[in-house]
């Protein structure tokens, strides 16, 4: 394969320019994936070079600090007490006295018990009093899990605010040194509102985020390697650690005697048919619809727009709800077919397995449209009108125009838009839950660690396992964890594909 | 009023790249400096960090002594002008100009005071109750400075604050500076791409080049004695012509072979080159358009060329001409002296003759660029 | 609407040819869109019809009532907790629309116009989290919640601070909007003498109008549609429920044979509120929708 010039590559024919492309995009993806492991390593290598130098920047620092930097080795805060900064040196302070009275009261003990979740659960234990056996309660894994991960988090809070104890020690020992001013605490009060105003501002934001999201999530990665479900509840039969066995379980096809996995591959499967679907019949339908409304011509612009903007507002799971009973074998659909005498038996929508995932797609088109039209009316309105007429005075129609202005344009333009689209889609619990259920049952589709039906989607088969009878929450944690892997993957393919994602600043 | 002294400042951003290298400057107080180069050579970068809005990386700003390197901007009594105006557009002129004020918590009577005292400068006071996007470009540009003014700081700030403004508008702006100037006697800093603008404008210009200072001197200094290439042909419009030559000593007599042509150097010249002992060598010689000289006929110290576009300026003409061998040359005559008939002549694919004028012509290694007569 | 002039100027002069063509296709499309507006408003109207039925309360196969009367709306009030879901719902909106608004402007304004270390990894990391489905985190969010008392018939303050903790990852449609204020007001105004605060406040909120409002409105119609962490949250506790769990639990199979009709009423009462909201700020749902999808 050569590389050809640029001449060269515009002498080519269109297809051959294409096929240029393709083997061209080919050859280079096994130089793609060398060039992310060498990015991994590189990051790997960065972060080691990173550690030893806060290391040696922690060694001389003691060497070369004043006594006051010695004695916050041990003493948090103590060289910013020493020196003027009561506040920043009390919080330290008390952040290591919470630390080590966390650490002896409680943190030691779910430390200890975190290797194996627990050993003993609910058990009977022979009570003097009574003289007889009493149920007594033992361990909890859950609690173990969470709180053995809390102290661990706590832990590494503890080492990075140690390390910026022993750094503050530094700048402070320098400042000392060249005779400056050492920053009061009002300055560091002042500050948070001037050029420390970003702390100000992320505190709740990400405080937020670390409880709610981020522990969360690494919670349920810890949960994916153990055996947590409802047969191990945690509480009267403890669960443990039992590495990659899941993702094993799940991936492994065709083997064994569980056919998870294969049920895995058609809930993908189908997952990754419906959200190309229904992001591209409604991105294209919906570009059609602002196209007719915005032609030249049509008039009442505004009272077309405006209805299709209201049913945005009427949410959801009204409309989805009340469009899933018309489509239902005794709703409205139904019962004005038979009354008009089209057909004598009802039209199994939601009972044929088919059939379900074609409504559904359709159903979402009618939920979707108007979203699109209002997007692709705002980009059609920035399209600059003299690209039309320099084409038009070119002698393209209406349909080139289309095909050589319009579409290039918005594809574009909304290229992140249509993976953000497309991810949605994956994720779209609301339509598919509130509209079919998930159903028709499949027979396929039911497994020993919790059924599916045909048009769930893997996000609806999470919510079934997590709350269904079944409880999985090991497999709940897996199937999490397997959606993320699949669009990060999405996602790194496409920013590096499409070329409107590549610098924030150029929309500026 | 103020000084501004810059002592081995550099700026390096987070990628690596070096945007200014070792900046060295006294700026006296109620001085008027231009900073001026083409886009990217780090002069607006170094105006930021005189105003606090990009770290310093290395080296330090003083402003009257005082070491602002970890100084806020609002602390460092300087006022700036920025080039797409910044006006705030949700506040009328008024409040605009009342920003900083409002912020300090004066008084409405002084507020009032300064800032019709600062409009009635600028001839802004019947729009003060209007709102930025009602207004034109030109009173855009008066509102930025009006903003400025109420400051009473001690250094006035400016970052290319014309290059928005049409052609016209620009010149007529130009000129109120330099009447404004006068009023607010204070220190200036003004950058600007614009060699006219540096030339009219500043008591003293800074050439800057790839974050280098290529030159710091009055307009006159740099325009007659550039210290090399890069500043001759940057100021001066349309620019210097460069070409390669043979300078060749004959005793105490230097004389310099162009295009097959013998020119004298003249005397002044002679003596320098003598004093640094410089032999016959190569050179880039280097004649400003408006010293070319036409000549009758071929002559010893004259050579030939082709008129490939005239360009009629109105009172000059700027010819566009190649020598036998290729070279283009720039060639600006005013019109006045020309008979009709020598203007006829002067038009696309003419021949005609020229000389330099020995007493312009500079000299440049073409190794190190710098002029070797400076 | 800048297109109006547009529409008018090639009317007057063009060929005969030209406008007879014109007028077909034109016409063509007014059909299509009487129909697709058709299509998209009927479910709605319907759903308004069948709320005045009275003489079945299951599903029917028709949509005109054979007898009206607001009989659905009474029993709406009576026989069932919707009173409670709907003060509900409201309260969770007021309060999601508040604290969401806070947070999501902090951290879009923050990551737009403040520079600081580790801006961009933060972004990255945020952009890596926004992958994991939102509710994997269920169970743990559920026990946590649990172990607080905020669930069941507490979950309404469970929920609210189930939409808000982690409401900052959702800053991309309001920072695109910051992004394109010019940075050089604020250095404008620092130069000024404003601090960062200050600019916040005087300088950036002022001209952030737009967004704010669009910022509110979605926060606040969220909670009424939200289905999943409603119904996990309340957890079959009827004085907890949202409207749209209450609404939803009616069309249940054991339950719509005698509250389906029940259940449109309640959506009519849903929407109604909303929609007029939501047509009183239209414009600025449209400004950010666009801007959102344009900036990515």
């Amino acid at each position: 394969m050569t590389n050809l010039t640029d001449l060269e590559y515009l002498r080519l024919s269109k297809p051959r320019k294409i096929l240029y492309k393709v083997l061209h995009f080919l050859v280079s993806i096994p130089k793609a994936i060398l060039k992310l492991f060498k990015k991994i390593w590189g990051v790997i290598k960065k972060f080691g070079i990173k550690v030893k130098d806060e290391a040696v920047d922690i060694w001389t620092t003691f060497v070369n600090g004043s006594w006051q930097t010695k004695v916050s080795y041990l003493v948090m805060g103590f060289g910013n007490i020493a020196r003027g900064q009561i506040l920043r040196g009390l919080l330290f302070f008390l952040f290591e006295a919470v630390f080590i009275f966390y650490m002896v009261m409680w943190g030691g003990h779910w430390l200890s018990k975190f290797t194996t979740l627990g050993t003993i659960g609910l058990h009977n234990e022979y009570d003097e009093k009574f003289d007889a056996y009493v149920i007594v309660e033992g361990d909890d894994s859950f609690k173990i899990l969470l709180y053995g991960l809390l102290t661990i988090l706590f832990i590494i809070a503890f080492i990075v605010t140690w390390r910026i104890n022993v750094k503050q020690n530094r700048i402070l020992d320098q400042i000392v040194r060249s005779g400056k001013k050492v920053k009061s605490g009002k300055d560091d009060l002042k500050s948070l509102l001037d050029d420390q105003f970003h702390k100000t501002m992320l505190a709740l934001p990400l405080t937020g985020i670390i409880v709610f999201t981020v522990i969360p999530i690494i919670f349920m990665i810890l949960v994916s390697l153990t055996n947590y479900d409802a047969q191990h509840d945690g509480y009267s039969n403890l669960f443990t650690w039992i590495g990659l066995d899941n993702f094993n379980e799940l991936l492994s096809w065709g083997s064994g005697s569980s056919n998870l996995s294969a049920a895995f591959g058609e809930i993908l499967a189908w997952t990754l048919m419906w959200a190309f679907f229904a992001t591209f019949t409604n991105y294209f339908l919906g570009m059609i619809v602002a196209i007719m409304i915005n032609k030249k011509g049509i008039k009442l612009k505004k009272i077309w727009r405006g209805f299709l903007v209201l049913t945005i507002a009427i949410p959801q799971f009204v409309s989805l709800l009340y469009v899933s009973k018309m489509f239902a074998d005794n709703g409205l659909i139904n019962g004005f077919l038979m009354d008009m005498g089209w057909i004598t038996k009802s039209i199994p929508f939601w009972t044929d397995p088919v059939l379900a995932r074609v409504t559904v797609i359709i159903i979402n088109i009618w939920i979707g449209i108007p979203y699109l039209m209002l997007i692709a009316t705002g980009i059609l309105m920035n399209i600059p009108q003299d690209l039309y007429e320099s084409s038009r005075i070119d002698g393209a129609n209406v349909w080139q125009q289309y095909m050589k202005i319009t579409l290039p344009y918005m594809l574009f333009v909304t290229g992140p838009y249509l993976l953000t689209s497309f991810i949605g889609n994956i994720n779209n619990f609301n339509v598919i839950y509130l509209l079919t259920g998930g159903g028709p049952t499949n027979p396929d589709l039911l497994t020993s660690g919790g059924s599916a039906g045909s048009t769930d989607l893997l996000i609806t088969w999470l919510f079934k396992i997590t709350t269904g009878a079944e409880s999985n929450y090991k497999l709940a944690a897996v199937i999490g964890i397997m959606i993320f892997v699949v669009v990060a993957v999405l996602s790194l393919i496409v920013y590096n594909v499409i070329p409107s994602t590549k610098n924030e600043e150029d929309f500026q | 009023m103020a000084t501004v002294k810059l002592s081995n400042v550099q700026k390096v951003y987070d990628n690596g790249f070096v945007a200014v290298h070792d900046f060295n400057l006294e700026i006296k107080d109620k001085e008027f400096v231009v900073f001026v180069g083409p886009s990217g050579c780090g002069k607006s970068t170094t105006l930021r960090m005189i105003a606090g809005l990009e770290e310093i990386s290395g080296g330090t700003i003083e402003i009257d002594g005082e070491v602002v390197n970890d100084l806020q901007p609002k602390d460092r009594n300087i006022a700036m002008v920025f080039q797409n105006y910044a006006l705030y557009p949700h506040l009328t002129v008024f409040e605009n100009m009342a920003f900083s004020l409002r912020l300090k918590h004066v008084d409405q009577e002084t507020v009032y005071k300064k800032v019709t005292e600062a409009a009635e400068i600028l001839g802004i006071t019947d729009l003060l109750l209007r709102k930025p996007r009602a207004l034109s470009g030109g009173q855009r540009q008066r509102v930025a400075i009006g903003r400025a003014m109420v400051r009473d700081s001690k250094v006035f700030l400016m970052d290319e604050p014309l290059s928005n403004l049409d052609a016209k508008l620009r010149n007529a702006m130009r000129a109120e500076l330099i009447l404004l100037r006068q009023k607010l006697n204070t220190t200036f800093v003004y950058v600007t791409h614009d060699q006219t603008e540096a030339m009219t404008l500043g008591d003293r210009i800074v050439i800057m080049k790839d974050g280098y200072i290529q030159q710091v001197g009055t307009p006159t200094e740099v325009f007659e004695d550039p210290k090399n290439l890069f500043v001759a042909e940057f100021i001066g419009a349309p620019k210097m012509n460069i070409m390669k030559a043979n300078l060749v000593r004959n005793g105490n007599e230097y004389y310099s072979e162009v295009f097959g042509s013998k020119m004298p150097v003249d005397a002044g010249h002679c003596r320098k080159l003598i004093e640094r002992g410089i032999d016959s060598r190569e050179v880039l010689l280097g004649i400003r358009p408006e010293h070319v000289t036409i000549c009758e006929g071929p002559a010893e110290d004259n050579f030939p060329c082709t008129i490939e576009v005239n360009e009629m300026m109105g009172s000059e003409l700027h010819l566009h001409v190649d020598t036998e061998d290729g070279s283009r040359l720039i060639v600006r005559t005013p019109t006045v002296t020309l008979s009709p008939e020598q203007r006829n002549h002067l038009v696309f694919g003419e021949k005609l003759y020229i000389t330099f004028h020995g007493k312009v012509t500079y000299f440049f290694d073409p190794e190190t660029e710098l002029n070797i007569l400076s | 609407m800048n297109n109006k002039e547009i529409n008018k100027t090639p009317k007057t002069k063009k060929h005969m040819g030209m406008t007879a063509k014109g007028r077909i296709s034109n016409t063509i499309i007014y059909i299509l869109l009487a129909v697709i507006i058709i299509i998209w408003v009927l479910p709605f109207f319907c759903i308004f019809l069948e709320s005045f039925r009275c003489e079945t309360q299951g599903m029917a196969g028709y949509v005109i009532p054979k007898k009206w009367g607001f009989d659905n709306y009474v029993r709406l009030f009576t026989e069932t907790d919707f009173l409670r879901w709907y003060g509900n719902t409201l309260l969770i909106a007021v309060c999601t629309a508040i604290l969401q608004t806070i947070i999501v402007l902090a951290m879009s304004y923050t990551l737009s116009r403040l520079r600081f270390k580790g801006r961009k990894l933060l972004m990255n990391v945020m952009l890596v989290l926004g992958m994991f489905p939102g509710f994997l985190t269920l169970i743990v969010l559920y026990k946590v919640l649990s172990g607080m008392g905020l669930t069941g018939p507490g979950a309404v303050p469970g929920l609210i601070l189930v939409y808000c903790a982690s409401s900052g990852m959702g800053y991309y449609v309001s920072k695109g909007y910051f992004d394109t204020i010019p940075k050089s007001l604020d250095e404008a105004a620092r130069v000024d003498g404003a601090t960062r605060f200050q600019i916040f406040k005087k300088l950036i909120m002022p001209l952030a109008k737009p967004i704010v409002i669009y910022t509110i409105l979605t926060a606040f119609m969220a909670p009424w549609g939200d289905f999943i962490f409603a119904r996990y949250i309340s957890h079959a506790v009827s004085s907890g429920y949202n409207v749209a769990v209450g609404l939803w639990s009616m069309t249940e199979r054991t339950s719509i044979g005698t509250s389906y009709t029940m259940f449109c009423a309640g959506g009519v009462l849903v929407a109604i509120p909303i929609t007029i909201l939501f047509m009183i700020l239209q414009k600025y749902y449209v400004e950010g929708v666009t801007g959102g999808a344009v900036k990515g």
